[in-house]
């Protein structure tokens, strides 16, 4: 029980005060958003013209940006489905925080395709006219299972929390935080029927999430995977996608494990065994990434076929310095670092899942633009940003948008729910005891 | 005794329908009964008996019960039904002779006016291709291909761009939601997205029929649409006409005729004669539209930049092979 | 001095003169291209036809709402009718059977029209003249081979004179032109014979329509014969109802299954899910009535 105390001691506090950093840093943010804001006003005003569009690079950053961050989604996923299914201990610091990024992610990734969308007032049309053929309703479709099932997975595993956080006495919050408490914990008690209705609960939504993931991702695979433009009817597309969403979600998780732990001061629960766990797995999703990555540009440049030439000549002229970075340096750095005991530090892990997050986003990039640019009928035209795509601020201040919202929502989250789990770590102590 | 003769009225659905357009927007648009080519209405419909004078698609005056009278939406929903129904017992085709092809850019000029488009939207686009140092260059006019195997239709997620069964790939400019996913699906690069606001001067009085596809809607996608207004005329796409050295047939295939304005020729023949083809037949969309080979041709690829505004010759920098 | 301003008031009062002659001289009327036809069609109706246009930067261009004369006759022209031409510039008049034609000693008709212009447009006048001509069209099958008989002749002082040595032309109309089938010459007799192909698409029960024609001929004009039969192969314009493809407004049926397998299969488990939460509530609600009672 003293455990128990110390637990709620140590993570109770950040609930209870916010400090004027907090404050600061939530300011800045939402600065850059109101950026983004202006920047979505002009574009709704003056047309997509003020983006870096045009007739033949049709999708640019927003397609990159939600790519990127419905596949950041899939730590949640993976760490949190598989590790709990698999009742691996260790998972438990850091299962909230992993569930937290699928589901902040998921509410972001659907705003960026609002973006690219021409005509905002008829996106209603989607449900009315919705055609079962297009690959886009399948996304439609599989975006709102996932983002049902996710807050559904995240709400299981609240409650507890929210019950223990309701019972403690000592805790120093508004009443509007207490009713808060009370009214989202459902009046949980913890009998034993009532944790077995939870907890069956929790392993069905865990195997749905692992479920659902591979199916959403390989679905917005598929969007491009069906068409015919060279680069993207690739059949690997499915797969790799789910394997790179995969990784950029283990590398975010990273990240945030490193923040959390620095600002609320949670080195005894998050320790470099964590870190180092997180990052084995890092470094095994990573080589089957490079593997995946590998296998799909081997067979594109040792076939002769002469558009998958020509894309292949594109990415190692023009685009050679992101190729490098996201397929080779993005992958093999963090498993050098990873792999040797030496380099197997808390800083250093985090830092190869700064470059592994990187690359990734780098990686779409270099997925969605190049092919627009490589049409079957050359691109015969005298005006450069019709010829090559390049972003304009407008698409910069809403790719920095997401981010701070991403961190808004984040730091918003922590000061209702702790950023440990409680109840997990709770019952991990109960089973020792019972030892 | 002598008669004038008056000159023979286009065929009744189109006079209607060019009618239903003049007088459509706000001001109450028609749909008379007991006028020649007009529509049914409703027969249980019980009548107030107030009457409204009107001017018939004939140029005379009729007085018309005002309760059959029909809103403009209701005008613009028979305009959108009958365009995706179509022309009936119809397929048509284009064959372009690549031979005859000097970039007079005609055909271009005659479809932005005709649609108007802004001059940075083209619809028909004219490259110039090399396949291999050692083939010949030619100019390449392409039109959208109205494929039988439309990927653009495939992938569309409300619906707003179909095939019809006279062949015709149409777009409906108030469904389109713009997101782009035909522009991609398309592999010919065949359709142009309206990424700011066109603002193209509309005629008084214009309803939106998807077959004339007038204006252009900021926001939505626009292609070529084998001019479908003038096809419900029998009248040929202004760039058949347009085209001075007579390089685009188009026709019915179903009756085996194509032609471009002065030469008509049965379609099976052109193909076997001048050994007709498709682009890109292995993607497998199946285009409506054939290209015979550019043999023995009347003048140099070369001249098809003599005339031409240094602007565009600006494009054919770099051509060759890839 | 006073030879100088004599000449001085002469020029002046001739000045305005000179100017006038300027001025008008700025105004160029567009000249127009006028063009009569003849026509006359398989019913042996008679048509004239006058297309008033103009030229502007190398197109033409249409005149229209303008008045245009008929007349018939040479040199005593007889008013026939007035016309004004429509928005391509075209007016058609039709001859009534019970018209007076006079012909010339070759047995030509005259006719001609005019256009009298305007303040910008000059005057155009254009004449034809135009021997009657009937002809006739034969179509039998000799041999299962389909064959198109022409036949065409005058009719001088009441007896029959063939017409030979003339271009007579077949052609199957077809939605935007006519296809021109086979073009033949009248031998001595006014005969000619060709045949017809046996692949060429008609409607849905195989008919289609023939015409012979005179086409622009300098002595008959335009005459022309046409007849519909089923000498067309039958073409099939069935399409399936109930087609169904990716590009088609109803999906395949696999597709419909899966998705409705897939998506019960999904939404069936969160209904699980959010079934439990409602008994953890009703479970704890339960209890703490329990506990009160307590």
């Amino acid at each position: 029980m003293d455990a128990d105390n110390k637990l709620l001691k140590d993570l109770t506090p950040e609930l209870e005060k916010t400090s004027l950093t907090w404050y600061i840093t939530f300011s800045i943010f939402f600065a850059v958003f109101a950026v983004g804001v202006y920047g979505l006003i002009q574009q709704i005003d003056k047309g997509h013209i003020v983006t870096g569009m045009r007739d033949n690079v049709v999708w640019g950053f927003y397609i990159v940006n939600f790519i990127f961050f419905m596949g950041l989604s899939y730590s949640g996923a993976l760490i949190s489905g598989v590790l709990h299914l698999f009742h691996t201990g260790w998972r438990k610091p850091v299962i909230r925080i992993a569930e937290l990024i699928t589901v902040i992610s998921l509410i972001i990734g659907p705003f960026f395709i609002f973006f690219c969308i021409g005509r905002l007032d008829r996106l209603y049309f989607l449900f009315i006219h919705a055609r079962i053929q297009s690959p886009i309703t399948w996304d439609v479709i599989a975006i709102i299972t996932d983002l049902v099932g996710c807050f559904t997975y995240l709400y299981l595993s609240f409650i507890e929390d929210f019950a223990i956080l309701r019972d403690y006495a000592d805790l120093n919050v508004p009443p509007w935080k207490k009713k808060l408490y009370k009214a989202l914990s459902l009046g949980f008690t913890g009998t034993p029927k009532e944790k077995k209705i939870l907890k069956n609960a929790r392993i069905i939504m865990a195997a749905m999430i692992i479920a659902i993931a591979i199916i959403v991702y390989s679905v917005l695979a598929w969007i491009f995977g069906v068409t015919l433009q060279p680069g993207w009817h690739s059949t690997i597309f499915g797969p790799y996608f789910v394997i790179a969403a995969v990784f950029s979600g283990t590398g975010l998780l990273i990240i945030l494990m490193w923040i959390f732990r620095k600002i609320y001061h949670l080195e005894e629960y998050i320790t470099k065994r964590h870190f180092v766990n997180v990052g084995v797995l890092l470094t095994v999703i990573a080589a089957f990434y490079g593997y995946f990555t590998f296998s799909d540009y081997l067979t594109k440049w040792y076939g002769s076929i002469k558009m998958d030439s020509i894309l292949i000549d594109k990415l190692f002229t023009d685009y050679y310095s992101l190729f490098i970075f996201a397929n080779y340096i993005g992958i093999l750095l963090p498993c050098i670092i990873i792999a040797f005991p030496r380099f197997r530090t808390i800083p250093n892990i985090t830092i190869a899942a700064i470059i592994a997050i990187s690359a990734l986003w780098v990686n779409r990039y270099i997925i969605v633009i190049p092919t627009l640019e490589t049409p079957f009928l050359p691109i015969q035209d005298t005006r450069p940003d019709w010829i090559t795509y390049s972003p304009t601020w407008v698409e910069w201040s809403l790719t920095l948008a997401g981010v701070a919202v991403f961190a808004m929502l984040f730091m918003l989250v922590s000061k209702i729910a702790p950023i440990i789990s409680i109840s997990e770590m709770q019952e991990k102590d109960e089973n020792e005891i019972m030892k | 005794m002598k008669e004038i003769v008056k000159n023979e009225s286009e065929n009744d659905r189109s006079s209607r329908r060019n009618f239903l357009k003049k007088v459509g927007i706000g001001v109450g648009a028609v749909s008379i009964a007991g006028i020649a080519g007009s529509s049914v209405l409703a027969a249980s419909k019980v009548k107030s008996g107030e009457k409204i004078k009107l001017l018939s698609p004939d140029g005379t005056l009729v007085e018309v019960d005002k309760d059959d009278i029909k809103p403009a939406s209701e005008i613009v929903a028979d305009l959108k039904e009958e365009a995706r129904a179509g022309l009936p017992n119809r397929k048509f085709s284009m064959v372009i002779d690549l031979a005859r092809c000097k970039n007079a850019r005609k055909c271009v000029e005659a479809c932005q006016e005709g649609h108007l488009l802004p001059k940075d939207h083209e619809w028909m686009k004219l490259y110039l291709l090399q396949d291999d140092i050692h083939t010949a260059k030619y100019w390449f006019p392409r039109p959208c291909f109205h494929c039988d195997k439309p990927m653009c239709v495939s992938v569309c997620p409300v619906g707003a761009t179909y095939k019809r069964p006279d062949g015709i790939v149409l777009i409906d400019n108030q469904r389109c939601i713009g997101c782009k996913f035909c522009m991609t699906g398309c592999p010919f690069s065949a359709r142009v997205f309206n990424w700011k606001d066109p603002e193209v001067k509309v005629p008084e009085g214009h309803v939106y029929d998807p077959e004339t596809n007038i204006p252009a809607t900021e926001g939505t996608v626009g292609k070529c649409i084998f001019c479908a207004d003038k096809l419900r005329k029998n009248e040929l796409p202004r760039c058949v006409t347009a085209c001075p050295m007579g390089v685009i047939y188009f026709g019915d295939i179903l009756e085996d005729t194509v032609t471009n304005g002065n030469e008509t020729e049965r379609f099976s023949k052109l193909m076997v004669d001048r050994a007709g083809y498709r682009y890109r037949e292995e993607l497998g969309t199946l285009p409506s539209v054939y290209y015979l080979p550019p043999t023995q041709r009347m003048f140099p690829v070369e001249s098809g930049l003599e005339d031409t505004d240094e602007s565009i010759k600006g494009r054919y920098k770099n051509v060759g092979p890839r | 001095m006073k030879k100088l301003s004599i000449f001085a008031i002469l020029i002046l009062s001739l000045l305005p003169v000179f100017s006038i002659r300027l001025f008008s001289q700025e105004v160029t009327k567009i000249s127009p291209y006028i063009q009569l036809q003849y026509f006359k069609n398989t019913d042996d109706q008679r048509i004239l036809q006058t297309s008033l246009t103009y030229s502007k930067n190398r197109m033409e261009l249409p005149l229209s709402g303008m008045e245009v004369t008929f007349y018939s006759g040479g040199e005593q022209k007889k008013l026939i009718a007035t016309g004004v031409t429509d928005n391509k510039g075209v007016v058609r008049l039709e001859l009534k059977s019970d018209i007076e034609l006079k012909s010339d000693k070759d047995g030509m008709w005259s006719f001609s029209s005019e256009y009298k212009g305007n303040d910008t447009i000059d005057v155009g006048k254009s004449e034809i003249t135009i021997k009657d001509v009937k002809l006739e069209m034969a179509l039998t099958v000799i041999d299962t081979i389909k064959t198109i008989t022409v036949k065409a002749f005058t009719k001088v002082n009441g007896t029959e004179k063939p017409v030979s040595g003339e271009a007579v032309k077949i052609y199957v109309p077809r939605m935007f032109s006519l296809l021109p089938i086979s073009e033949l010459t009248l031998d001595e007799s006014g005969t000619a014979t060709t045949e017809f192909p046996s692949d060429l698409p008609g409607n849905k029960d195989g008919n289609l329509t023939i015409i012979a024609k005179f086409e622009e001929n300098p002595t008959f004009g335009n005459v022309e014969k046409r007849e519909t039969l089923k000498w067309g192969l039958t073409t099939d314009y069935s399409v399936p109802s109930t087609h169904r493809a990716l590009w088609t407004k109803t999906a395949p049926k696999w597709m419909i299954y899966t998705l409705s397998v897939l998506l019960a299969g999904v939404w069936g488990h969160y209904l699980f899910a959010i079934i439990s939460l409602i008994r953890i509530r009703i479970e704890a609600k339960r209890k703490a009535r329990e506990e009160y009672k307590i």
